[in-house]
């Protein structure tokens, strides 16, 4: 199996606050990935460091074989990104949101592929608003849209479920898991367990921006074991070492 | 109640202090303190080349263009007041979940925001003179006087765009139809009286000779204007789902000759839908480069010959320069960090927007060389105005990258934009009086301003993005 995302050792400070603390993980081709770890813990920033929004402290990654310090915008190119706080441009209809994506990454036939992601998440209705005067929940289709609409081999998504409603968030879930089965990959950050346990291949947790445990979703149900307990239970005691 | 005032004076300090660090916001003051009394040193030298009547208007000039700068920030629009509102982040928005009503939370907004650029800006200045005033032969009666006189100046652009943004979001027409009234008004007392309507702009009345009618009437037109504004203040400009029609796509086709044309095609719509285009031009550029001209008008006699209207071109190229702050307001890195885009890419972008922009004050220079006959060094005067504006824009994107409107307040980034503009500025002026066609050398600014350019796209790549 190619390993997709290769981290070794990455570190990140904000002045005194240590975000991320010697994380080494590996993500391999064809798995949907949950990292996972309460508030604080870190997972946002080790996702911006994946996609060369923030440089690390120390460690080095690569991210499809492209190092994401010295070529973050060519990390940018081939992979699909899902910011934890939706940020459409305001003044941009939904749809001119697409196209304005299909032109800066050079997306053949965009019209016929907004539709059919309108159809998709069920906002056609929507297309022509501006985004400003979206809900938070379409404006996080839309930022969905954005990440997959040119069908990235690899994407990484922060809270990917956190503004749908139910109906949404099984649709998404079934996306997903649909994605990763033609040999591409999902890094997702989240706070839902279950969902994590529900589709997730492997994990990670993070703590304190430590890493706590990482492996096979398998490996814990070969145990008998849940992975919001597993989880559960390693950050308590974490927190009282 | 007064909890929810004093959580935004801390708010706006903190907004403030966080970016560039406490001690450099907090030497701001500090910097236009030592600028006043240095520049009150300096008024004997002043005085042998100009009145010390027309040194007050200029000053008072400065200060009622702050104002409307300070007001103008944020309170454009309906969109622009939603932005400045819909922060779920500001206590202005955020305190909307209490029980207190919209314009209640606005009159605590605009008194926070009077008192706060007071102490930023006006009270540094007046506090400077003051100082200065036993040695400069100045009685301190006079100067504290002054400190009122520019305060109401202050107020006065503060109230006046917060009256006429409020008018704006309420309804264009009524806003147009006042501008022309007020317009004809002015010109109609001008003609009257033979004299520069400058001169009835109540705190100059007031400061030229004090009455108690005077100041009343000053702050009756104060009361006024902020009344009025809170009466016709209407927060709610959320909810609507209005369509738009595709203006993308054909925007990025006609700008295909330049580097990036989704993002060019983006800024103009950002500019044009907020209705920023119009407003910011109106607020931003077109009202004080008319109190400018007003003021300056008062000192043609001082100047050579042409040398008013080359005064006001260098004038129009730093204000056109602010133009910058317009294309970068709208969007933090935050919506382009999911795309293959660098800081550098989106610099150059917002500079090419800005390019496009400066056909705005290129035709302002050009119309107000005819009109005031001379049409003979049109051409010198608009290269001189948009070299310089080139030139202060390059030096403020290496300075500020895409947050212009945050790192202005750094007090290390102002004085040195304040440094490398002023020195520009005074060459050239000298270089303009001493013949009107040696103007047409600004071009060679080209030169630094895209070194400065490079240098920025080099710096600003080199420090992590807001991003999401």
């Amino acid at each position: 199996m190619t390993r997709v995302i290769e981290a070794r050792d990455l570190s990140k400070a904000y002045g005194d606050v240590q975000a991320v603390d010697h994380v080494t993980l590996s993500v391999e081709e064809g798995a949907l990935f949950g990292l996972l770890g309460p508030n604080g813990s870190g997972k946002t920033t080790m996702i911006r460091m994946l996609t060369g929004q923030t440089r690390p402290s120390s460690g080095t990654a690569t991210v499809l074989g492209t190092d994401v310090v010295t070529d973050p915008v060519g990390v940018r190119w081939q992979v699909g990104i899902i910011p934890e706080q939706e940020t459409p441009p305001s003044f941009l209809t939904a749809m001119e949101y697409l196209r304005f994506v299909a032109a800066v990454r050079r997306i053949p036939d965009i019209e016929k592929k907004a539709d059919w992601w309108f159809d998709f998440l069920d906002f056609a209705d929507k297309k022509d608003v501006l985004c400003k005067d979206l809900s938070r929940g379409t404006r996080q289709k839309l930022m969905f849209v954005q990440a997959f609409i040119h069908e990235p081999s690899l994407a990484l998504i922060d809270e990917p479920l956190i503004n749908f409603d139910p109906i949404m968030q099984d649709v998404v879930k079934d996306y997903l898991a649909g994605y990763v089965k033609k040999r591409r990959t999902v890094f997702i950050s989240t706070h839902f367990l279950e969902v994590a346990e529900e589709i997730c291949s492997a994990f990670a947790i993070l703590h304190k921006g430590r890493p706590l445990h990482s492996g096979p979703v398998t490996e814990l149900k070969e145990k008998g074991e849940h992975l919001p307990a597993f989880f559960l239970s390693l950050v308590r005691t974490d927190r009282h070492v | 109640m007064f909890e929810l005032f004093t959580s935004m004076m801390k708010e706006e300090w903190r907004v403030h202090s966080t970016m560039f660090g406490s001690l450099s916001f907090a030497l701001f003051p500090v910097l236009i303190f030592g600028i006043a009394l240095m520049g009150s040193f300096l008024l004997p030298l002043m005085r042998t080349t100009l009145p010390a009547g027309n040194l007050t208007m200029i000053v008072h000039a400065n200060y009622l263009m702050l104002g409307i700068m300070v007001g103008a920030f944020g309170l454009l629009g309906n969109e622009v007041m939603n932005r400045r509102f819909g922060q779920a982040s500001f206590l202005s928005y955020s305190a909307r979940s209490l029980p207190l009503s919209d314009r209640f939370i606005f009159t605590n907004f605009v008194v926070k925001d009077t008192i706060y650029y007071f102490f930023l800006w006006v009270f540094p200045f007046g506090f400077g003179y003051i100082l200065a005033s036993p040695f400069t032969g100045v009685l301190i009666a006079d100067a504290l006087f002054l400190l009122l006189t520019l305060t109401l100046s202050f107020l006065f652009g503060l109230c006046g765009v917060f009256f006429l943004s409020t008018v704006y979001a309420w309804s264009k027409p009524v806003l147009l139809l006042l501008l022309l009234v007020l317009g004809a008004g002015i010109g109609g007392l001008s003609a009257l009286a033979g004299l520069n309507p400058a001169l009835f702009f109540p705190p100059l009345l007031l400061n030229s000779a004090f009455s108690w009618t005077n100041l009343l009437l000053s702050c009756a037109v104060l009361a006024a204007l902020f009344g009025i504004s809170l009466l016709l203040f209407n927060p709610e400009s959320v909810g609507s789902e209005k369509k738009y029609k595709n203006s993308f796509t054909p925007l990025m086709e006609r700008f295909g000759f330049l580097p990036n044309p989704p993002l060019a095609a983006k800024d103009i719509i950002d500019l044009y839908r907020s209705g920023s285009m119009v407003g910011q031009t109106i607020f931003s550029f077109i009202l004080p480069l008319g109190v400018i001209w007003f003021f300056l008008s008062l000192m043609d006699r001082f100047f050579p010959p042409h040398g008013l209207l080359f005064l006001f071109a260098i004038t129009t190229g730093v204000i056109a320069s602010t133009m910058y702050t317009w294309v970068t307001m709208f969007d933090t890195f935050g919506p382009y960090a999911c795309l293959p885009v660098t800081v550098s890419t989106l610099i150059a972008s917002k500079l090419t927007t800005f390019s496009i922009l400066q056909l705005i004050p290129a035709a302002f220079i050009a119309v107000v060389a005819v009109l005031s006959g001379e049409a003979a060094v049109l051409v010198p005067a608009v290269v001189l105005g948009i070299s310089v504006s080139f030139y202060a824009v390059s030096v403020m994107a290496w300075l500020c990258g895409l947050s212009p409107n945050e790192l202005v307040y750094d007090v290390k980034v102002l004085f040195v934009y304040l440094v490398l503009v002023g020195i520009v500025i005074t060459l050239f002026t000298s270089v303009a009086f001493a013949n009107p066609s040696y103007a047409l050398s600004a071009v060679i600014l080209a030169v630094p301003a895209w070194w400065f350019v490079e240098k920025a796209k080099i710096r600003w790549d080199a420090v992590d993005p807001a991003g999401f």
